[in-house]
């Protein structure tokens, strides 16, 4: 067996791939959207790739756009993806690291359409420990808090701006290993110092 | 040529596509997302938007309770539960809502509160309420984007100028977030404050109309009314004033179905039939313990 | 009279099932069922209207969707396009040229003589629309003559062949103007939803899709005086066009099948070019999949309209773009005048409890007016 069927072969079999986990992924997602505040351990057979590539390959196909701001993958992995590349100003997904500030203005949708407002994918080090961060909106019974690490202050700003005009705005997905914890654009955020 | 259907119907790429829009449907409470809707096996009307939705969402390990007027034996829900259970094989189904992961309905939120586990699916067919004072998307979608409702405003005014009550009955107009106004579906006034900071997840779907919308959980969702003329739910009271109850389990606080009987008379009985069924086994439970 | 009995709905659900394959086969042990090979070439038209309808060039599926429906058009496009959905796309076409099309009729209004001529086919616009009940007791043996003796008699150089396009020539002579390349992807209504404004591919997708009788009866609001479209039948095709696919190695177009489709081309007066340049005709363009005239000819006439209407704003029904193209699937009107007879009691005692309520408020108003007048009258007396 040639390496390059082997590898084929097992990309085809690698759970992330496969439609029922990619099912159980959405939903753990959709649950991080409507509860902010909350963390999400992402389950599923993790042959290759993290949490990071199970979130990609289920929220992405060849209807979507992306643009890999810090060129976070390999080239294989995005022909796999089959999603088109576009610049961070005008892609609906937007992956990038959370470490350093943004350098970009994202898409913020219009009044017409806001559902055109990027979804921002964030790298980050770890969720539940680190920087303490107090939310309240919608999806939060009150206000929760939550702790997250490796998390460049700029982004907490960027998502006060950008979100400072509703319905336009942007809406964070932030994935550390194998954690996800979404910021949308109706979170308010507060450090707490 | 009958066989080999994907589970779930749909096909992963039609599935990905809505499950995007309601990201972005929680993100933006209460905005209309506009997606594909594929033709589904069944009409346009009888449930293709909610179906849409449940057969993206819906996997092994979930337990789907279907309901149609309160009711899981109306043959809408049957039929959308067979077809649920055909192309998702290994899922359970459900009558008891307690039981239930996922619950898609037509025109009413079940009476006991939702657990934040559960997700409740609505079937929409009108999903904008500014279609009765401007005909036209392209303007609707700016009046939604600035939260311009005067106009929805002065049509409710109308109606208690003429008729000194609000006269509308259902689908109900109710502002979600302080921002954007949603029909929130068929379902009675009755159903309407459990939209208000519920405690699961609700979704809707319109297939005819290609739009998706959201209420999540812990949300504010606002009837839309006056000082002086508030909201007002259904009216179960008799002439004499008092609280009619279900002829079948005596349950005095639901919505109920109206019946004529042969005589002319009337009978009311609950409209959400597992509440019904769970206040009868209940009141059976207790009388077993006392009579032992 | 008891409640609602628990178990009901889906025994109800199987009856309903199987009375209609009662019906289906009342003919009785004398019936012989219809093929799907006999719909489709003996009901050739009504399986173009499905797979025009339907979305799907699939002619076999579209006559059992015709004989699982009873005949019912709206049912019968609405299987096949469900059918459709479940399907992945593997591959897309690239941009289809119609002057290929392997004709089987044509003919212009707009002249006595094309470039190849004219060639009126297979139509019954001039037959007389009189009851052959020859066809009422007809038997397979005549049946089968007449198709031994058409294939017999047609020499082997008459069968359909390809000829030039008629607006060629007008925009040859600068009548009609020049094409414009379009390089945009052409909008796709089967991934994206119509969010207006919409451009012309969407429009055209969607008229291509129309449920025959909704599109016609609003190209004939045009025709009698809701519009001004004033159209000339500049070209009307049917005929076989080859489909070419990217070759999946080689990229280059190869041909894996063809499709049997009616086009039509309708010009319009002319309008002022405030750009530039002399004015020119204006055209319209209807296609369908099947051989279906009137809605490749209602097609062309509101694919004009739309346009002036896109351009300048509606003036009448026909020139908006929303009104027509969110009226005109057969999918979406049938399956949303059927939902109205689904349950809707729970509304309904909605309705009633605000009814009964306006009404009580109604009843203690006049009651007070009552008062008040005869108060008034004893204050008189």
């Amino acid at each position: 067996m040639s390496n390059n069927f082997k590898a084929a072969l097992q990309s085809t079999l690698s759970g992330i791939w496969q439609a029922d986990t990619q099912q159980r992924t959405f939903r753990q997602i959709m649950n991080a959207f409507a509860r902010p505040g909350v963390i999400e351990t992402l389950e599923g057979e993790f042959l290759e790739g993290d949490g990071m590539l199970l979130t990609l390959a289920t929220l992405l196909d060849g209807a979507t756009t992306l643009a890999d701001v810090d060129g976070l993958l390999s080239e294989h992995d995005l022909a796999r993806l089959e999603v088109s590349t576009l610049a961070a100003e005008q892609a609906r997904f937007v992956l990038t690291h959370g470490k350093v500030a943004p350098a970009f203005m994202p898409s913020l949708g219009t009044l017409e359409s806001p559902d055109t407002g990027a979804t921002i994918i964030l790298k980050i080090q770890e969720i539940g420990s680190g920087n303490r961060l107090k939310l309240t909106g919608p999806g939060v019974d009150g206000a929760c808090e939550v702790a997250v690490n490796g998390l460049h202050p700029a982004w907490l700003a960027a998502h006060q701006e950008w979100n400072s005009a509703f319905p336009l705005g942007v809406d964070m997905l932030l994935v550390a290993e194998h954690q996800v914890m979404a910021l949308p654009r109706t979170t308010r955020i507060e450090e707490i110092k | 040529m009958s066989a080999g259907y994907n589970f779930g119907f749909l096909d992963e790429h039609a599935k990905k596509e809505v499950r995007r829009a309601i990201l972005k449907a929680i993100s933006i409470p209460g905005y209309q997302v506009p997606y594909s809707s594929r033709e589904m096996p069944m009409g346009r009307g009888f449930g293709t938007g909610g179906l849409q939705i449940t057969l993206s969402l819906i996997g092994a390990n979930d337990t789907l309770k279907v309901i149609d007027q309160g009711s899981d034996d109306s043959v809408n829900a049957v039929n959308l539960r067979q077809f649920i259970e055909m192309t998702c094989p290994g899922i359970d189904t459900t009558t008891r809502l307690s039981e239930a992961t996922l619950i898609q309905s037509r025109h009413r939120i079940p009476e006991t509160p939702l657990k934040p586990e559960q997700v409740l699916v609505l079937q929409v067919p009108y999903p904008d309420p500014l279609v009765v004072v401007e005909p036209s998307e392209d303007k609707r979608k700016i009046m939604h984007g600035e939260a311009d409702y005067a106009r929805l405003l002065v049509k409710l005014y109308e109606d208690i100028v003429k008729f000194d009550e609000i006269t509308i009955s259902h689908r109900y107009p109710t502002r979600i977030n302080d921002h954007y106004v949603i029909d929130p579906s068929p379902i009675p006034r009755w159903d309407v404050p459990k939209l208000d900071n519920s405690p699961a997840l609700i979704l809707f779907g319109a297939g005819r109309e290609k739009k998706i919308y959201a209420v999540p959980p812990h949300t504010k969702g606002e009837p839309l009314a006056f000082e002086d003329v508030p909201f007002r739910v259904e009216d179960f009271r008799d002439a004499q004033g008092k609280r009619r109850a279900c002829a079948r389990c005596g349950a005095t606080d639901t919505f109920l179905d109206e019946f004529m009987n042969e005589d002319g008379s009337k009978r009311y009985q609950c409209s959400d039939s597992d509440y019904c069924d769970e206040t009868l086994e209940a009141d059976m439970m207790t009388e077993a313990t006392t009579h032992a | 009279m008891g409640y609602v009995a628990i178990k009901g709905g889906g025994q109800a659900i199987q009856g309903a099932e199987d009375v209609l394959e009662a019906l289906r086969t009342a003919e009785g042990e004398h019936g012989t069922p219809l093929t799907t090979q006999s719909i489709e070439h003996q009901l050739r038209l009504l399986t173009s209207r499905i797979v025009s309808e339907g979305g799907l060039y699939h002619p076999q599926l579209a006559a059992l969707a015709i004989k699982q429906s009873q005949g019912d058009t709206l049912e019968a496009a609405f299987a096949l396009r469900a059918y459709r959905s479940t399907k992945p796309r593997l591959l897309e076409t690239c941009t289809q040229d119609t002057s290929r099309m392997r004709l089987i009729r044509r003919i212009s209004s707009a002249f006595k003589d094309i470039p190849g001529g004219q060639m009126l086919g297979p139509t019954y616009d001039y037959a007389l629309r009189l009851m052959r009940l020859d066809l009422a007791n007809e038997s397979p043996e005549i049946f089968r003559e007449v198709a031994r003796e058409f294939l017999a008699e047609t020499p082997e150089p008459n069968l359909p062949d390809t000829f030039p396009k008629v607006v060629e020539a007008l925009r040859a002579e600068g009548l009609l103007p020049p094409v414009e390349n379009h390089t945009e992807t052409p909008f796709d209504i089967t991934r994206e939803p119509l969010i207006f404004p919409v451009p012309r591919s969407a429009a055209l997708a969607t008229m291509a899709r129309a449920e025959t009788g909704s599109i016609l009866a609003l190209a004939y609001s045009n025709m009698r005086g809701y519009g001004d479209v004033h159209p000339t039948v500049a070209e009307l095709r049917v005929g076989y066009l080859p489909v070419m696919l990217p070759h999946p190695i080689t990229g280059e177009p190869v041909e894996v099948g063809e499709v049997l489709m009616t086009e039509c081309e309708v010009v319009a007066m002319y309008e002022d070019d405030d750009a530039k340049g002399a004015p020119t005709f204006t055209l319209g363009y209807g296609a369908c999949f099947g051989h279906n005239e009137v809605k490749a000819i209602a097609m062309a006439i509101l694919d004009r309209a739309l346009q002036k209407g896109m351009r300048d704003g509606p003036t009448n029904p026909s020139e908006d773009p929303e009104f027509v193209l969110l009226h005109i699937d057969g999918v979406d009107s049938m399956g949303f005048a059927s939902h109205y007879k689904m349950p809707h009691y729970v509304t309904f005692q909605s309705d009633m409890d605000r009814l009964r309520t306006t009404q009580q408020k109604h009843e203690s108003v006049k009651q007070q007016d009552v008062k008040q007048q005869d108060n008034e009258q004893e204050v008189q007396v």
